[in-house]
């Protein structure tokens, strides 16, 4: 049976025969509570500025990603080097519906999970096949792939120009309406993903999860089931960012693979993590603002922003070895810090 | 009375090695049996296949009944047997709690146990070991006894029925092999186990044993009562050499 | 059918000679440093632009621009193995993208001063004209190309499994304590080997720039070919990357000429990915050099 209780300090919810506790730790969400207020504010502050009011959607969304490659980091015991794969496919099938078959966003949005369900899981046998090195290899390769059949099929796709005229999210009438519910739609999204990522990673799974990433025999013989967690741990984050591509397909309304599918872009969103802190979770978030705002911000300076930009980023990893996060958290002894290893086996 | 733990003809190569050759015994529950022999002698491969790392290449490992021969190791893990391993493995980067509280969450099926409740069960076995003041160190902090004990504080935990050690006295010195010793004994009593050891020093094995059984070159070459054991020629010429038999 | 064959051929031929060197450069590092080097692409980028800028900013002739050029790799090889490699040995990720971001920043730079429209070509075609073998043309640039790859890996070779330094790389490539332990200079390994995987991109951007679509980001295409060989040939493997070439350059040829070349990366991402999944360590072995 399903029982919710209330007690003093914590939350019990029991479904059959496993419990769930939620242990209400007020310290623990002050700083984020704080945080996803200001971040609420702040677009009533900027709001007569439509580039800036973009800025932090995209940053919003930037951080969705890469909060969910976190987690897939860390549940695969393995470095994804093709996140934007996933992020491709959930923004195609929203546009190619869309502009074909003429869904709008809600339905796109369910076909879209299906679709990156489908992906992921028939992808998901290389994160137990593959050794470190071969998975990094096959990740790195597949969004390039991707990238070329976009080419090849232009006529449907459109790899390089973009597919355009995508039906927006929702229409509230005026732009800046409309600007200003896209930002707070991103912002709860990302929100979410934080909390889910979040209350994973501190749970039995994350447990779990951290076991198999440092010694994954031995986690074998301890009883995990480490098949169905490397698995689960990379198809839902596919998923995670699959949706994300479908945000990004309605809310700027064009699609472009050569935008989505590079590698600029893989890079984009690997720096949010390195940058952010190693594989933290608040970490990317202040990595995908990070990279944003670097990006708006050097956008001013003209074509050469695209020299400057990895320019810069190189600059931040070599002066930064604990990432911008490290900066403002000064790790705990007992925090759980994982070692992200490439070559692993 | 079925036997808890029946190997029946296993053998296990590798390439052209063979590691175990044809090896059968049964051990009873309740009993503490010693598994020694020379250096290469296939012990630390045979607890390998028991535990499910290895397969065998032939014969049948059979737990309570149960055919395990192919099992994946969680699965065999589920069914009651923990293990030590030689050079301690714990999960470097987190802490004493976390390792056991994985074992504790994971080890059985547990009805009714939360990640809190979990941890709360983890510092009771810490405590049996004489780790939890410990408990919030990193795993790669501990020393080497330490590192044992919670090896043993984690195979504990899992609920086992037999437990595997595997050399758990290589690189104490004497008090600490005392402790270590005394707390087998004491977690053997207290918990009900079986336990299958390999060990080097013959002091403790002669000990402590009840039964031992005598690898060499992966046949098994003899078992019996200590005392048999320490006069037959076959395990002196084993381990000294033919002119000393 | 007859003649599709001997296209088929022909071509492959052709390619999995010119792959020879587009692989060669990354199986080295990637079998003596165990470093997989995502900016291999800018050795090929840098050869043709850098020359390129030589040639028109600077005025010198072909010939000095291409020494300069190569000086110049030999420095930028060395920066990134003392900046990167050296340092982030423990920190993989970081490692990995800063590679890539080296290979990005300078892709962009080329972009940015030489787009598409510049015209950007090389005068280094050696021979001009076509060359008949049956029924298929081919310039006599693609064969001299074909027969400058097998004679560079030719010397590859002989250098790996002949001389003093080939030993002490093959040593480091399969037991880098033992190699320590016997006395090997590693790092001045690792640098000899840095060196050495430049050398195949340039020649091969070289000998191909007049038939082969020049462009800032061709980089990224040369490392996915190159990613598919090591996987396909076994991680680090000469033999490996050797027959994966021609394993590779016969996959995209039948494709081309079977079906359409629009098809030829996707074929053979998936002939790889069957190997993996079939026999994971490639076709030869990873893990070693030879």
């Amino acid at each position: 049976m399903v029982s919710l209780e209330f007690r003093r300090d914590r939350i019990v919810f029991r479904y059959g025969d496993q419990k769930y506790e939620w242990v209400i730790e007020p310290r623990y969400w002050r700083n984020p509570v704080i945080g996803a207020l200001v971040l609420m504010v702040l677009p009533f502050l900027v709001y007569q500025y439509p580039n800036i009011l973009t800025m932090i959607t995209t940053a919003n969304i930037y951080a969705a990603i890469a909060i969910m490659l976190s987690l897939q980091t860390i549940g695969t015991a393995r470095l994804n080097f093709g996140p934007q794969f996933y992020v491709g496919i959930g923004g195609y099938t929203a546009a190619l519906l869309n502009l074909y078959f003429g869904l709008n966003s809600a339905l796109t949005l369910i076909v879209t999970i299906l679709v990156s369900l489908l992906f992921a899981f028939l992808i998901s046998p290389i994160v137990l096949i593959a050794r470190g090195l071969y998975f990094a290899l096959i990740t790195l390769i597949l969004p390039l792939i991707f990238l070329e059949i976009t080419f090849v099929y232009g006529d449907i796709f459109r790899g390089e120009s973009g597919l355009s005229g995508i039906a927006p999210l929702l229409n509230l009438g005026s732009v800046s309406w409309n600007y200003l519910a896209y930002y707070f739609l991103s912002l709860a999204m990302m929100l979410i993903y934080l909390l889910v990522v979040d209350k994973t990673m501190r749970s039995r799974y994350g447990l779990a999860m951290a076991a198999i990433n440092d010694n994954e025999d031995v986690a074998r013989t301890v009883g995990v089931n480490v098949n169905k967690y490397k698995i689960l741990s990379y198809v839902i984050p596919s998923v995670g960012m699959g949706v994300a591509g479908w945000f990004i397909a309605h809310t700027f309304r064009t699609f472009a693979g050569i935008t989505y599918l590079s590698l600029d872009f893989m890079v984009k969103i690997l720096l949010m993590i390195i940058i952010g802190g190693r594989a933290s979770i608040y970490g990317s978030i202040v990595g995908g603002y990070f990279v944003a705002f670097l990006e708006e911000g050097l956008r001013t300076l003209g074509p050469i922003n695209y020299v400057v930009f990895p320019l810069t980023l190189i600059l931040c990893v070599y002066m930064l070895p604990e990432g911008l996060w490290g900066l403002y958290h000064k790790r705990h002894y007992r925090d759980y810090y994982p070692k992200l290893r490439v070559r692993r086996r | 009375m079925k036997a808890l733990l029946k190997l029946t003809n296993v053998t296990k190569r590798f390439g052209g090695l063979v590691a175990v050759d044809n090896v059968s015994f049964c051990i009873e529950e309740g009993e503490v049996v010693g598994l020694i022999g020379p250096n290469g002698a296939g012990k630390t491969t045979l607890l390998n296949v028991i535990s499910g790392v290895y397969h065998p290449d032939s014969g049948t490992v059979e737990f309570n009944g149960k055919d395990i021969t192919r099992m994946p190791p969680e699965e065999i893990c589920r069914l009651g047997i923990a293990r030590t391993y030689q050079i301690p493995q714990p999960f470097p980067d987190m802490t004493a709690l976390n390792n056991v509280a994985v074992a504790v969450l994971y080890g059985k099926k547990r009805r009714n146990m939360s990640l809190a409740d979990a941890e709360l069960e983890a510092s009771y076995f810490l405590e049996f070991v004489g780790l939890f003041s410990k408990r919030n160190t990193l795993a790669r902090d501990l020393t080497l006894y330490e590192l044992r004990m919670l090896e043993l504080a984690r195979a504990l935990a899992t609920s086992p029925r037999l437990l595997l050690i595997d050399e758990a006295m290589a690189g104490l010195n004497p008090a600490e092999s005392l402790r270590a010793i005394k707390m087998i004994k004491t977690a053997q009593e207290h918990f009900g186990l079986t336990i299958l050891w390999i060990e080097h020093v013959m002091k403790i094995i002669m000990n402590s044993a009840e039964r031992i059984i005598v690898l060499h070159y992966g046949r098994k070459i003899a078992e019996g009562p200590p005392k048999m054991i320490a006069e037959d020629k076959k395990v002196i010429e084993a381990y000294l050499g033919e002119r000393y038999a | 059918m007859l003649e599709l064959l001997q296209s088929i051929i022909v071509y492959s031929f052709v390619f999995g000679s010119i792959y020879l060197l587009v692989s060669l450069g990354f199986s080295l590092i990637c079998g003596i440093l165990r470093i997989f080097h995502l900016g291999y692409g800018l050795s090929f980028v840098m050869a043709i632009y850098l020359t390129w800028m030589f040639m028109t900013e600077l005025k010198l002739g072909v010939t000095l621009s291409i020494i300069l050029m190569i000086l110049v790799q030999f420095a930028v090889g060395m920066l990134i193995h003392w900046g990167i490699f050296q340092r982030y040995l423990e920190e993989e990720e970081k490692l990995l993208t800063l590679s890539l971001l080296a290979y990005l920043v300078f892709a962009h730079f080329a972009n940015y001063r030489y787009p598409i429209t510049a015209g950007v070509h090389l005068p280094t075609t050696i021979m001009y004209g076509a060359l008949s073998i049956g029924v298929t043309t081919i310039s006599y640039q693609m064969f001299i190309a074909a027969i400058t790859a097998i004679f560079v890996t030719l010397v590859f070779v002989f250098i790996f499994l002949k001389t003093k330094l080939g030993l002490i790389m093959r040593a480091v490539s399969q037991n880098l304590r033992g190699s320590m332990l016997m006395g090997v200079n590693v790092g001045l390994t690792y640098w000899y080997a840095i060196i050495l995987s430049t050398i195949p991109p340039i020649i091969c951007t070289l000998t191909i720039a007049p038939f082969w679509s020049v462009d800032p980001f061709m980089g990224e295409s040369m490392l996915s070919i190159a990613i598919l060989i090591a996987i396909l040939g076994g991680l680090g493997n000469l033999k490996g990357s050797i027959v994966a070439s021609y394993a590779i350059g016969f996959i995209h040829s039948v494709v081309s000429f079977v079906y359409t070349s629009r098809f030829m990366g996707l074929v053979a991402l998936i002939v790889t990915l069957i190997m993996l999944l079939v026999k994971p360590e490639g076709l030869c072995g990873a893990e070693k050099l030879w």
